[in-house]
C-alpha cells in the first residue's frame, strides 16, 4: 500500500535527537551506564562484598573513590555492580508493561466497543490503585527478590502503556492507509501490525523512555523498603537504606547510591522529553504515569 | 462504580492469594489446634472465598471493615486514627507544590527561555527524577542535623502540640511538595503557553484590555482546567499515602499501616485501606470533574 | 476621499526572529486608508497580509517581532506609540475581527462578559449600562434576542452568529478603523455574503475605515474600494478595485485573475478562481529570492534585471489621479 505514510526516518530521528543537546548528552550517559553494568566486574576494584572491618566507614579517598561503609566494602564497587541490578530490574518492567500494555490497547483500540469497555475498564481498576502499594501488594503476593520486582513494577505500568497505545490507535484507526487496505481484504493481524502499530509507536517509544525513568526509582524505593533486589546483590535503593542510620556520621554511605539513582533516573527523563520533542510534538504521552 | 466494585473484588482476590496463613501469623509460634480453629471461625476464614467476600463487601458498607488480625483492633478505628496525619501531610505538600509550581510555571511560560524558565526546567526535572528517600535523608542531615533547625521525624497531634506539629510537618510535606509541585509546574508551565497562544487572547488585546486584564481574565482562567486534574491526581496520590516518606519521617500515616499490613499479611487492614485508596481515588475524580464543569461552561448541557 | 486618511502607512516592515533565522514577513509596504473606505489586501498565505496589520495594532509577540516605518492613525504613529496609549487606541482608534470565530471568542467567559469588559476599558460607565450597550451592539449586528444572547457562552451560539459577536466587539468603542483579517473565511458562503453586507451597513452608518484581508477575490470585488496584492511581504499592485480586477498588470495578479493562458485555471461557471491557481509556493520569508521577489514562480520573466532587482512599485497610465493604479513588475506588457 502506497498510501501509508512513510515510517518516521530513524537516521532523521538520530539526527534530530543529536541536535538537542541534553537528550544527546543523556542518551550517551544512558550508553555508558549500560557498559558499566555490562563491564561491571571489570570496573569495580573490589568485589561487592568483600568486607574489611579495618577499612569501615571510610571517607572518599584514592583508594575508595566513594569511601567504605559500616562493614568495609567499597561503595565505589558496589554502585559499579549495582549498576547492573538497577537496570535489569528497570528494562524487565518496563518490558513487561510495553508488551501487556501495547497489546491490551491494540486491541482496545482497534476493535472498541464491548472489547475497548471491559479492558479499558480493568485498566481503569489497576490505575486507581496507587503505584507504590500495588507494587507492594504484589511483592507480598510473590515475595520479595528482583525478578518479582521488576513483575511488580510492570504490572503497574501496563495500564499506562495502555492507555497511551489506544489513544495513539485510535488516532490512526480511522486513516485513509488503514481503511484501504482493509477494503482490499488484509487481516486482522497484519493490518495492526503492519499499519496501525508502525504509526501509533512515536507516543509509545516516548513513553518507554519515561518508564524507565520510573521503574528505576521505584525499583530503588522497593529496595529501600527491603522489598526490593535482596543482599547479596548490591543495589542503591538497599545501600541508601542501609546508610541511613549513619548519615551523620558518614554521609558518603547514603549520598552516593543516591546520586547513582538520581543520575540514571535524570537521563531516562531528559531522554524521554527529547525523544517527545523529536516524535510526539502533540504531547500524547502521559507526563506522569500511575503516583508520580 | 464500576471500577469500585472491580476494585474490591481485585483486592480480595490479591490479598487472599497471599501465602502464608494469617491466623499463624496473628497467633506466633504457641498455640493450641482448639484456639488456631477458633480465630480461624472467627475471623471467618474456614468459609468459602466467595461467601467470605461478600460478607466483607456486606459489613464494608455499613462502615465495618473487620477486625485486624495483628492487633485485635477494629479496621475503621486503625484507619480513622490515621487519617488526621496523612490528611495534614497531603494538604501540606499540595500547598507547597502549588506554591511553589504556580508561580514558577506562569512566569517561565510569560517569559520563555528566560532565567526563571531555566530555573523550572532545571527544578521540575529534579523534581521528577530525585529519589524522595534520598531527599529526604539529605534534607533531614541539613535542617536536623547540621542546622539542627527540625526534628527528624515523628509526629504530635496538632491538639496537642500545634508548634510541634508543624515543626514535624514541614520537612516531608517539603520533600512531597517538591515532588509534586515539578510534575504540576511542567503541567501549569504547559498550559497558560497554550492558553496564552489562544486566538481569544489577540481578541482581548484588541479590545484593548491591559496586560493584567488579559491575563486574569483570559490567560490564567482557561489555564486552570489542565491544572485542577493534574491537582486532583496529585492530591489521591498523596492521600493514599507516601509510603516511602512516611517510612523516613516515621509518619504515622495510613501508607505507614498499609505497608505493616502487607508485611504481617493482616488481610483485613490491607483490604480496608485499599478500598479507601479507591475510594479516595473515584471521590477525587469526581470533585475535579465538578470543578470542570464550573469553570468550563462547554461541559455543562 | 482625499482629505486626511484614517490610516497612513509608510515604509511598514516587519521582521521576525525564527528558529531558522531572521525572516522579512513584511517588506515595505505603503497605503493609506480615508473614512468610510475599505480596502482589500489581498495575497496567498505567508504573504505577509495578517502581520502586517497584526503589527499597526502591537499584536505581535514582543520580543520575536521588530517593526519599522511609520502608521499614523489619525495622524499619531502607533509604531511608536507608548503601550499605554497604544493599549487606548486598540478599540476606540481600531478594533479588530480575526478569522475564526470558533476559537476568537473565549470559550469559559459569557458573551455580554466579553462585550462589557471591551466597554468598560475605554468607556467611564457603569456595569448595568455597558450591558444596556452591549445588548444594542447585539441587535444591530443582527442578533435575535440580544439580551438573552449576552448570558450565553460562544458554543451555543452558530459560527456565523458568534462572528457578528466579534464584530459587536469590534465595533463596540466606535473605531475609526476596522480591521478585518480572513473575517469571513472559516464560514459557509451564505453566512459569509451576509457578515459583508453586514460590516458595509454599519460602515456606511459610521463612516469607518476597513481593512479586509483576504485571499478571496470574490470577497474582494464585492466590497473593495481599493485593492492592494501582497507577495512575499510586498506590495506588488495596488489601485482601484476596478483597475486592479479589470486590468492586472503584475504578473501574479494575473495569475491569480487567471488572465495569462499558460498559467490559467479557467473561471468555472463564472467563480474567479481562489488564489491556488499560480503554480509553485511563495517564498519562504527567511530565505526571499534575490531581484524580484515573484520571479521563481513568473511564467513571464525574461528581463535580465528580474533575477537581480527588485522593480520599484510604479504608476501605470494615468499618474494624476487621486488613486493612480501602480505595479511593481519589469513586465513591459502593460494592461492587457
Amino acid at each position: 500500500m502506497s498510501l501509508r505514510p512513510v515510517r518516521p526516518r530513524w537516521r532523521e530521528t538520530l539526527g534530530m535527537l543529536a541536535r538537542n543537546p541534553t537528550a544527546a548528552v543523556s542518551a550517551v550517559l544512558l550508553l555508558g551506564l549500560v557498559l558499566v553494568a555490562v563491564f561491571d566486574e571489570t570496573i569495580a576494584p573490589e568485589g561487592p562484598n568483600e568486607t574489611s572491618i579495618a577499612d569501615r566507614l571510610q571517607p572518599p579517598s584514592r583508594d575508595h573513590l566513594f569511601g567504605t561503609d559500616d562493614l568495609g566494602r567499597d561503595i565505589f564497587s558496589r554502585v559499579v555492580l549495582g549498576t547492573g541490578v538497577s537496570l535489569r530490574v528497570g528494562f524487565l518492567a518496563v518490558g513487561i508493561a510495553l508488551v501487556v500494555g501495547t497489546v491490551i490497547g491494540l486491541l482496545a483500540g482497534f476493535y472498541g466497543r464491548w472489547v475497548d469497555d471491559v479492558l479499558m475498564r480493568f485498566m481503569d481498576m489497576l490505575f486507581a490503585f496507587p503505584a507504590v502499594l500495588l507494587a507492594i501488594a504484589v511483592l507480598a503476593v510473590r515475595g520479595p527478590g528482583s525478578g518479582n520486582t521488576a513483575l511488580a513494577i510492570g504490572v503497574v505500568y501496563i495500564p499506562v502503556f495502555a492507555r497511551v497505545t489506544r489513544a495513539s490507535v485510535l488516532g490512526v484507526r480511522e486513516e485513509v492507509y488503514v481503511r484501504a487496505s482493509r477494503s482490499v481484504g488484509a487481516s486482522d493481524f497484519r493490518l495492526l501490525t503492519r499499519h496501525v502499530l508502525p504509526n501509533a509507536a512515536p507516543p509509545i517509544i516516548v513513553q518507554t523512555s519515561i518508564s524507565l525513568a520510573f521503574a528505576v526509582l521505584a525499583e530503588a524505593a522497593l529496595s529501600f523498603l527491603g522489598l526490593g533486589t535482596q543482599p547479596p546483590a548490591p543495589s542503591w535503593g538497599r545501600m541508601l537504606a542501609e546508610g541511613r542510620g549513619f548519615i551523620q556520621d558518614a554521609w558518603w554511605l547514603a549520598f552516593f547510591p543516591g546520586m547513582a539513582i538520581f543520575v540514571t533516573v535524570l537521563c531516562f527523563n531528559l531522554l524521554g522529553d527529547g525523544l517527545r520533542d523529536v516524535l510526539d510534538p502533540r504531547q500524547r504521552t502521559l507526563m506522569a504515569g500511575g503516583g508520580r | 462504580m464500576v471500577v469500585l466494585a472491580g476494585v474490591s473484588v481485585i483486592v480480595f482476590a490479591l490479598v487472599h492469594l497471599v501465602p502464608g496463613d494469617p491466623v499463624r501469623l496473628a497467633l506466633g509460634t504457641r498455640f493450641s489446634q482448639e484456639t488456631y480453629d477458633a480465630l480461624r471461625e472467627r475471623s471467618g476464614l474456614d468459609e468459602p472465598l466467595v461467601q467470605q467476600f461478600f460478607s466483607w463487601l456486606g459489613s464494608a458498607l455499613t462502615g465495618d471493615l473487620g477486625v485486624s488480625f495483628r492487633s485485635g483492633d477494629t479496621v475503621t478505628s486503625l484507619i480513622i486514627e490515621r487519617l488526621p496525619a496523612t490528611i495534614a501531610l497531603a494538604f501540606a505538600s499540595i500547598l507547597v507544590a502549588l506554591a511553589i509550581a504556580i508561580p514558577l510555571g506562569t512566569i517561565s511560560a510569560l517569559r520563555p527561555r528566560s532565567f526563571v524558565d531555566r530555573i523550572a526546567t532545571i527544578f521540575s526535572q529534579f523534581g521528577i527524577s530525585v529519589p524522595e528517600f534520598w531527599m529526604s535523608i539529605v534534607l533531614i542531615l541539613v535542617f536536623a542535623g547540621t542546622l539542627g533547625w527540625l526534628p527528624s521525624g515523628g509526629y504530635v497531634p496538632l491538639t496537642e502540640d500545634p508548634a510541634g506539629w508543624l515543626q514535624r510537618l514541614i520537612l516531608p510535606a517539603v520533600v512531597t511538595g517538591v515532588v509534586s509541585g515539578s510534575v504540576i509546574t511542567r503541567f501549569v508551565r504547559s498550559s497558560v503557553l497554550e492558553a496564552l497562544g489562544a486566538d481569544h487572547v489577540r481578541t482581548a488585546q484588541a479590545k484593548g484590555l491591559s496586560s493584567r486584564q488579559v491575563f486574569t481574565g483570559h490567560v490564567l482562567r482557561n489555564a486552570l482546567l489542565p491544572l485542577v486534574t493534574v491537582t486532583g491526581v496529585q492530591l489521591a496520590y498523596l492521600l493514599s499515602g507516601v509510603v516511602v516518606v512516611e517510612i523516613v519521617f516515621a509518619w504515622p500515616g495510613l501508607g505507614q499501616l498499609a505497608l505493616q499490613s502487607v508485611q504481617a499479611r493482616d488481610y483485613p487492614v490491607l483490604q480496608g485501606a485499599v478500598l479507601l485508596f479507591a475510594v479516595v481515588f473515584l471521590v477525587i475524580n469526581l470533585v475535579v470533574d465538578l470543578l470542570y464543569t464550573a469553570i468550563d461552561p462547554r461541559i455543562r448541557r | 476621499m482625499s482629505e486626511a486618511p484614517v490610516l497612513e502607512v509608510e515604509d511598514l516592515r516587519v521582521r521576525l526572529r525564527t528558529p531558522r533565522g531572521p525572516a522579512d514577513v513584511v517588506n515595505g509596504l505603503s497605503y493609506r486608508v480615508g473614512a468610510g473606505e475599505t480596502v482589500a489586501v489581498v495575497g496567498e498565505s505567508g504573504s505577509g497580509k495578517s502581520v502586517s496589520v497584526l503589527a499597526l495594532l502591537g499584536l505581535l509577540p514582543a520580543g520575536v517581532a521588530t517593526v519599522t516605518g511609520r502608521a499614523l492613525l489619525e495622524g499619531e504613529d502607533l509604531l511608536t506609540m507608548k503601550p499605554d496609549r497604544l493599549r487606548r487606541v486598540r478599540g476606540p482608534g481600531a478594533g479588530m475581527v480575526f478569522q475564526d470565530p470558533m476559537t476568537s471568542l473565549n470559550p469559559v467567559l459569557t458573551i455580554g462578559r466579553q462585550l462589557v469588559e471591551g466597554i468598560r476599558a475605554h468607556q467611564d460607565v457603569d456595569k448595568a449600562a455597558a450591558r444596556r450597550r452591549a445588548a444594542e451592539l447585539l441587535a444591530e449586528v443582527g442578533l435575535p434576542d440580544p439580551e438573552g444572547t449576552l448570558d450565553r457562552y460562544p458554543h451555543e451560539l452558530s459560527g456565523g452568529m458568534r462572528q457578528r459577536v466579534v464584530i459587536a466587539i469590534a465595533l463596540c468603542n466606535s473605531p475609526a478603523l476596522l480591521i478585518a483579517d480572513e473575517a469571513t473565511t472559516a464560514l459557509d458562503v451564505t453566512v459569509q455574503a451576509q457578515i459583508i453586507d453586514l460590516v458595509e451597513k454599519l460602515q456606511a452608518e459610521r463612516g469607518t475605515g476597513v481593512i479586509w484581508i483576504t485571499h478571496d477575490l470574490g470577497v474582494v470585488a464585492g466590497i473593495a474600494d481599493r485593492v492592494l496584492v501582497m507577495y512575499g511581504g510586498r506590495c506588488v499592485e495596488d489601485g482601484t478595485v476596478d483597475d486592479v480586477l479589470e486590468n492586472p498588470v503584475h504578473p501574479y495578479t494575473r495569475g491569480l485573475l487567471g488572465a495569462l493562458p499558460d498559467l490559467a485555471q479557467p473561471a468555472v461557471d463564472g467563480v474567479v478562481p481562489d488564489l491556488a491557481t499560480v503554480p509553485g509556493v511563495p517564498p519562504a520569508p527567511t530565505d526571499l529570492p534575490k531581484g524580484c521577489v515573484f520571479w521563481p514562480r513568473c511564467p513571464v520573466r525574461g528581463d535580465a534585471r528580474c533575477e537581480t532587482e527588485q522593480p520599484p512599485l510604479a504608476v501605470i497610465g494615468a499618474a494624476d489621479v487621486v488613486l493612480p493604479h501602480r505595479a511593481a513588475t519589469w513586465c513591459a506588457e502593460g494592461p492587457r
